[in-house]
C-alpha cells in the first residue's frame, strides 16, 4: 500500500465518523452572544467586597475603644482610685456656674441628681487634649465618673450607649447631637452602664 | 460556522475524549473571535484557527509539545499540506514530513496482523 492510498484510508476512516457540530456551533453562537465581564473588574469587585466584609467583621468582633474612653478611664483611676491631690469644687452652686461656663446644660445636672446619684465634686479636666467637664458622683459605697462636654460628633449620632473596659475602670458612653457623656466606675460594669443608661434617658 | 468539523476531528485525536474535544473548540473559537482583530485578511484562516486550537491545547504549560508527534497524521486527514503543517505547529517543514513517515510506519506495523487476519 502506497503513502497515498494509506493516507486516503485513514481519511476516509476519520471523515466517516459522526459530529454533532450543530450542537456546537449553538454553544459556541451563546457563549459569544453572553456578556463578558473583564477578570480584572471581577477581581476589583471581589477585593472590595472582602475590605468591607473585614472592616465590618473588624467593627462587629474588635470595635476598639475611643481614645477619649482610654484617657477617661485613666483620669478616674489617677483622681478618684487613687485620690490624686485635686482641688474640686463640691459647692452645688459653683459646679452649677462651672457648667454654665462649659455651655454643658445645666438641666442635665438636675436630671442626673434625680435618679438616685448624688452630685459630689466639679472640675475640668482634659482628656486626650479636650476640655471636660469631670463631676463625680456617689450611690451608695461606689464613686461614678461623669465626663461631659457640650458638642456632639460631626458624623450623624448614634444614640446607643456603648460598653468599654480599661484596666480595672469600666465604662459606658453615649453621645448626643448636644453632649458627648463618659462614665467610669471601677469594676462595676452594671453600675457604669445603669448610670449611663439613665443619663441618657434624662439628657 | 466554517472548519467547525475539521476543528472537532483534530480535537478528538488530541483529547481522545468528546467533552474534552467539545471544550477545546469552543475555547478555540472563543478565542478567535476575542482576537480576530490580529487575523491578516488574506492569509490562510484555516490555518489561523488551527494555530489557536493547538496553543488552547499546549497551553498554560499543561501538556509537552512533545507529544505532538502523531500531530501531523491529524492534519493530512484534513488536507494540510506539509509547508501548513510546519506553520500551524511552528516546526521545521522536515521534520513535518518524519513525523509524517515516522506514523505511517507505526500506522502500517499495527494495521499489518489484522490485514493478515482479514487475508486468511
Amino acid at each position: 500500500m502506497t503513502d497515498d492510498e494509506l493516507d486516503q484510508r485513514v481519511r476516509a476512516s476519520i471523515l466517516a465518523e459522526e459530529l454533532d457540530t450543530a450542537r456546537l456551533e449553538h454553544s459556541i453562537r451563546e457563549r459569544i452572544r453572553r456578556p463578558r465581564v473583564a477578570r480584572w473588574a471581577l477581581a476589583t469587585a471581589a477585593s472590595i467586597a472582602l475590605v468591607i466584609a473585614g472592616g465590618l467583621a473588624y467593627r462587629a468582633f474588635f470595635q476598639p475603644t475611643p481614645l477619649i474612653c482610654v484617657a477617661a478611664a485613666r483620669d478616674h483611676n489617677y483622681e478618684i482610685v487613687n485620690g490624686a491631690p485635686r482641688e474640686w469644687l463640691s459647692d452645688p452652686a459653683a459646679i452649677l456656674s462651672l457648667v454654665a461656663q462649659q455651655g454643658v446644660p445645666s438641666t442635665a445636672i438636675a436630671a442626673l441628681a434625680t435618679i438616685g446619684y448624688r452630685l459630689e465634686g466639679g472640675r475640668l479636666c482634659s482628656l486626650n487634649k479636650q476640655i471636660f467637664l469631670h463631676l463625680t458622683y456617689s450611690k451608695d459605697d461606689l464613686e461614678l465618673s461623669v465626663y461631659l462636654r457640650p458638642g456632639g460628633p460631626q458624623s450623624p449620632v448614634d444614640r446607643a450607649v456603648h460598653e468599654a473596659s480599661v484596666g480595672t475602670e469600666d465604662l459606658a458612653y453615649f453621645q448626643t447631637d448636644r453632649l458627648t457623656a463618659v462614665f467610669v466606675a471601677e469594676h462595676s460594669p452594671a453600675e457604669a452602664l445603669a448610670f449611663a443608661r439613665a443619663a441618657d434617658r434624662v439628657l | 460556522m466554517p472548519h467547525l468539523a475539521p476543528l472537532l476531528r483534530v480535537a478528538r485525536r488530541l483529547t481522545f475524549d468528546n467533552t474534552a474535544a467539545e471544550d477545546l473548540v469552543q475555547e478555540t473559537m472563543l478565542l478567535a473571535w476575542r482576537g480576530f482583530h490580529q487575523f491578516q485578511p488574506g492569509t490562510n484562516a484555516r490555518a489561523w484557527l488551527f494555530r489557536i486550537l493547538f496553543n488552547a491545547f499546549y497551553g498554560e504549560g499543561r501538556r509537552s509539545r512533545k507529544a505532538s508527534g502523531t500531530l501531523p497524521g491529524s492534519a493530512v486527514v484534513e488536507g494540510f499540506t506539509c509547508q501548513e503543517i510546519g506553520e500551524i505547529l511552528n516546526i521545521p517543514i522536515g521534520t513535518v514530513m518524519s513525523r509524517l513517515s515516522r506514523a505511517r510506519q507505526e500506522l502500517r506495523k499495527t494495521l499489518a496482523p489484522l490485514a493478515k487476519e482479514a487475508y486468511r
